[in-house]
């Protein structure tokens, strides 16, 4: 009742004449940079801050996270419409969803992506309203053993996307930690494959990795043969709305990509994207006609999308109970709140209700700005298909530049970008699958420093992974993750050797 | 391609990279304190592609692997040239011509290569999105792309 | 498609056409003005653009310069916009870069070519000292426990901070030397970002936690964390926690930013710089900033701060040598 009455409040704060306007900007802009490649919220945000010297607090923040929840949404699109996700966490969306597009079904799978989101981050807004208390409360009981545990489960689950050659997708992997592995290493900050760059100190960019093997690959790749090129000009069949089957299929997939997005964005190191993998997983796992995935399942991008949005809203949990800067949206969002002598901590929701409810309240209605924004935008976004190809690629290679050196004006970033994307192509020519190399790129090197924090707690004992209930019991998920699938193709073998 | 010398190719190429990986790895320095080292992983890595090159030689050798063929459709080098130039004459330009003019020339080349018959309109076109995407980026967000001879006639160069 | 390709041209030329006449109009309206440019070698978000930003708006509002220009070159902790900044930027008398000491520290570990010598050393502006906790449930009451069980046995006590070699990492080692345990012996756990540290403490995952004051205050007003210690020279007016030095550790570090000019500038245009930041730091506009942001006002200006970058380069190559990093 309490938080009802704080949330009414909120919602007059954020509905006061000129705040739903900021909020319409600000869901506006976060598309336009989700769908941009490379381009991110925390840095839109980051170059934005000098607006909090003229505007008020209130509409300073519904601004920035109508930013923040936009690019969730627009993440998807160019994912689905070109193969091209301009950021990790819509990797997953691209493996299903590019399929549908090329199958003429961009529509509803764009439909699904916008709905999805809508569904998964208001659940997770609900969550954050009535249960971070509780929720952070358990988020706080995971330490390094713990998370490195979890990354094992999430390489485990990582197997799903490895396509049907399992030893060049493991290869991809194993390359991906690799390039995970470049830079000055946290725990002892000692240089690592850094080949004397001091540009290369602080590691490749995931975006730089991202945008390298799938926008610039994907251009060379069809460049190469005349019939890749008409075949990837289909004309959109059918209706661009969700069919019945496409509801039913899709529903339950909002709803589990939510309950796992949610509690993972509120771990203080859970990331955006363990939950998408997480959720194409077990989208896979649960789906009646497994056979689909891989050649556009609506369950493959429904799940990972909703995982996606409700890490958004999870991510906001420990920030705004405990003033954590979880993410590095969150660090900058917190730093505006300095700017406004407001610091964030503990007591954050005590000292500014207005302020904290007014945001969260503002997290509703940009949801709802978003969805009244992206339904109608599924119409205009599979007209980008009907430009012409000479155009739309070369668009693609400048904007993929833009978010590259745009950012750090570094010519070894592009170096690095268009050589990651020879790379990209490369592997596209040999058939090896390119996504689990942005898979390896990120839980592997977080695998590493969790293990290694453990054990430097731990006093150089491994047996502290086993001895933590909450890391045993991951490990026995993971496990059974691994076995289960096996052990059950055996019995279904067996059965039918015998019967 | 061929699938089996391509198959082979392929699982040479990652035994090569497990080397390298393997020989940098020797020369990340030691750091007494931490239990487990910044070599360890680099390590598992290396070991991990090795043993991935080995397989996939084994099965090449034995004749598995076929890339997906395109009935003997040709490899389009004309228009994969004119991408690589594009990026290319970007990379190279970028600092001295500005991001602006090296844009539209990556533009124009990419454009080629997928087809286009009409190079004057879509030089254009490259040189109006460029000119757009920066103006916006620097008038908008603040983000400068240094200097260059278009930029600095916008006002912007840093 | 042809149609397309004329409409979107003709929308693309009225547009920028727009966007032209506005940068064209702004480009001669600032030629006249005295332009300030400041160069931030990280990325936008952080502390040094943030102490950007801070003075942006400062003397904005304060109407000492007519324009302030940002320009961000992220990387290796400022290693790779240094090098860049001398070269590109020499000469240039309405420059200045922000830097500090993890800026030293940056270039001695990563051996990087360029040193905060090639500069022209202007003003240090800020200080923010650091905190010893514990977590709330922590058997630890004070600092003499605490070092006890640290000299008792170095690997059984976790300190969480940021990056090794970083500001964090350097307490710890200074800490270790004076109370005679070798500083590689300490169970350091180094953690990306303010957030997964505090997140770590909180949770009670290790024994103590460093960073600066401004970054675990809340925590500690609110009662989550116990601050033992602060890095501080002396008691800090409003901050009830005792300094290492009153506990008998003899260390004091503060991990200050300030401004540097590019090298090649005339002694008068030196000291114009220098007294822009002496009035810039001298403003209520700029103080209220400081405070809001928890950071201590240390001005040293001109030839004592040149001496004071020198010496810091000097000690804290020592005490990263002594953690195996230099």
């Amino acid at each position: 009742m309490e938080t009802l009455a704080a949330l009414g409040q909120g919602f007059l704060v954020a509905l006061q004449p000129t705040n739903p306007m900021w909020g319409f900007v600000g869901v506006t802009l976060g598309t336009f940079v989700g769908v941009l490649p490379g381009l991110g919220p925390a840095l839109t945000i980051a170059l934005l801050l000098p607006i909090t010297y003229t505007v008020d607090a209130t509409a300073a923040f519904i601004l920035f996270v109508g930013i923040y929840y936009g690019a969730m949404y627009g993440g998807s699109t160019t994912s689905i419409l070109l193969n091209t996700p301009g950021e990790s966490a819509t990797i997953v969306t691209a493996l299903e969803g590019h399929r549908m597009a090329l199958a003429g079904r961009a529509g509803p799978a764009l439909a699904t992506a916008a709905i999805g989101s809508f569904v998964a981050g208001t659940i997770g807004t609900l969550g954050l309203t009535f249960l971070a208390p509780t929720v952070v409360e358990l988020a706080l009981a995971f330490g390094p053993a713990d998370y490195f545990s979890s990354m094992v489960l999430a390489f485990v689950t990582v197997s799903a996307t490895l396509g049907s050659r399992p030893l060049r997708g493991l290869a991809a992997l194993a390359f991906g930690i690799w390039l995970g592995l470049v830079g000055v290493d946290l725990q002892t900050g000692q240089a690592r494959f850094t080949f004397g760059l001091l540009e290369l100190l602080d590691g490749i960019n995931v975006i730089v990795v991202c945008v390298g093997l799938f926008a610039v690959g994907e251009t060379l790749w069809l460049a190469h043969r005349a019939s890749l090129r008409r075949a990837s000009i289909v004309p959109v069949r059918g209706s661009l709305w969700l069919s019945g089957e496409d509801w039913r299929r899709s529903w339950p997939a909002w709803l589990r990509g939510a309950l796992i997005g949610f509690p993972i964005g509120a771990l203080p190191a859970g990331g955006a994207e363990v939950p998408t993998f997480l959720s194409y997983w077990l989208e896979r796992r649960l789906a009646r006609r497994p056979q689909e995935f891989g050649r556009g399942a609506i369950e493959g991008v429904a799940g990972p999308e909703a995982a996606n949005n409700a890490s958004a809203a999870g991510v906001l949990v420990p920030m705004l109970t405990l003033g954590l800067p979880t993410s590095a949206t969150a660090a900058i969002v917190l730093s505006a709140f300095q700017g406004y002598g407001i610091n964030p901590g503990p007591l954050l929701m005590e000292s500014q209700p207005q302020l904290v409810w007014g945001l969260i309240a503002g997290l509703y209605i940009a949801n709802l700005l978003l969805l009244a924004l992206n339904l109608p935008l599924v119409g205009l976004w599979v007209r980008v298909r009907a430009i012409p190809q000479p155009l739309l690629y070369a668009g693609i290679l400048v904007f993929a530049t833009v978010g590259t050196y745009g950012i750090s004006q570094s010519p070894i970033d592009l170096v690095l970008l268009y050589a990651i994307g020879l790379l990209g192509f490369l592997m596209r020519l040999f058939d090896v699958p390119t996504a689990p190399v942005i898979i390896g790129t990120i839980p592997g090197p977080l695998a590493e420093q969790e293990l290694r924090r453990a054990l430097t707690i731990a006093k150089g004992d491994p047996t502290v992974l086993l001895t933590r209930p909450l890391s045993a019991t991951l490990l026995a998920l993971a496990l059974t993750a691994l076995l289960v699938p096996l052990l059950w193709r055996r019995l279904v073998r067996a059965g039918l050797r015998r019967g | 391609m061929p699938g089996r010398r391509a198959g082979i190719a392929f699982a040479l190429a990652i035994l090569a990279l497990a080397a390298l990986v393997a020989v940098e790895a020797t020369r990340i320095p030691h750091s007494a304190y931490a239990v487990v080292g910044p070599r360890f992983f680099p390590f598992a890595v290396a070991g991990l592609l090795g043993l991935l090159g080995l397989l996939l030689l084994l099965q090449a050798l034995a004749g598995g692997l076929l890339p997906a063929d395109f009935a003997g459709e040709p490899f389009d080098r004309r228009a994969v040239a004119w991408v690589g130039l594009g990026l290319f004459l970007n990379v190279a330009l970028i600092q001295s011509l500005g991001f602006v003019l090296a844009s539209s020339l990556l533009f124009l080349c990419v454009a080629r290569g997928f087809g286009s018959t009409r190079p004057i309109r879509h030089a254009a076109l490259g040189f109006l999105l460029a000119t757009l995407v920066f103006l916006g980026f620097s008038r908008l967000l603040g983000v400068r792309f240094g200097g260059g001879l278009v930029e600095g006639l916008l006002g912007a160069g840093a | 498609m042809p149609g397309w390709t004329r409409r979107a041209t003709a929308a693309g030329a009225l547009a920028t056409l727009g966007l032209v006449a506005t940068g064209l109009r702004s480009r001669t309206a600032q030629a006249a003005i005295d332009q300030l440019q400041l160069f931030v070698p990280a990325a936008p978000g952080g502390g040094w653009d943030q102490t950007a930003r801070t003075m942006e708006a400062v003397l904005r509002v304060t109407g000492m310069v007519k324009g302030v220009q940002i320009t961000n070159v992220p990387g290796a902790g400022g290693t790779v916009g240094l090098p860049q900044f001398v070269n590109q930027w020499k000469g240039r008398p309405n420059a200045l870069m922000v830097g500090g000491m993890v800026m030293v520290g940056a270039v001695i570990a990563n051996k990087a070519p360029v040193g905060l010598q090639a500069t022209t050393p202007i003003a240090r502006l800020t200080g923010e000292f650091e905190v010893i906790v514990v977590p709330a449930a922590s058997p630890h009451q004070n600092l003499e426990s605490l070092i006890a069980a640290f000299e008792a046995n170095p690997g059984s006590v976790s300190w969480a901070g940021g990056s090794a070699g970083g500001t964090d990492h350097i307490l710890v080692g200074m800490i270790a030397k004076a109370v005679g345990v070798d500083p590689e012996a300490a169970a350091y756990v180094a953690f990306a970002g303010g957030g997964a540290a505090q997140a770590a403490i909180l949770g009670n995952q290790v024994t103590a936690g460093v960073s600066g004051w401004g970054e675990f205050a809340e925590q500690v007003k609110a009662g989550k964390m116990r601050a033992l210690a602060i890095s501080a020279d002396k008691r800090q007016p409003g901050i009830d926690v005792p300094t290492l030095k009153e506990q008998g550790i003899d260390v004091e570090l503060f991990n200050w930013r300030g401004v540097f000019a590019p090298p090649g500038l005339k002694p008068e245009q030196v000291k114009a710089l220098v007294s822009l930041v002496e009035t810039m730091a001298a403003r209520d506009a700029w103080k209220a900033e400081l405070a809001k942001r928890y950071w201590t006002g240390i001005l040293l200006t001109g030839e004592p701060f040149a001496k004071f970058v020198a010496e810091e380069i000097v000690r804290i190559e020592g005490i990263l040598a002594s953690l195996g990093l230099a």
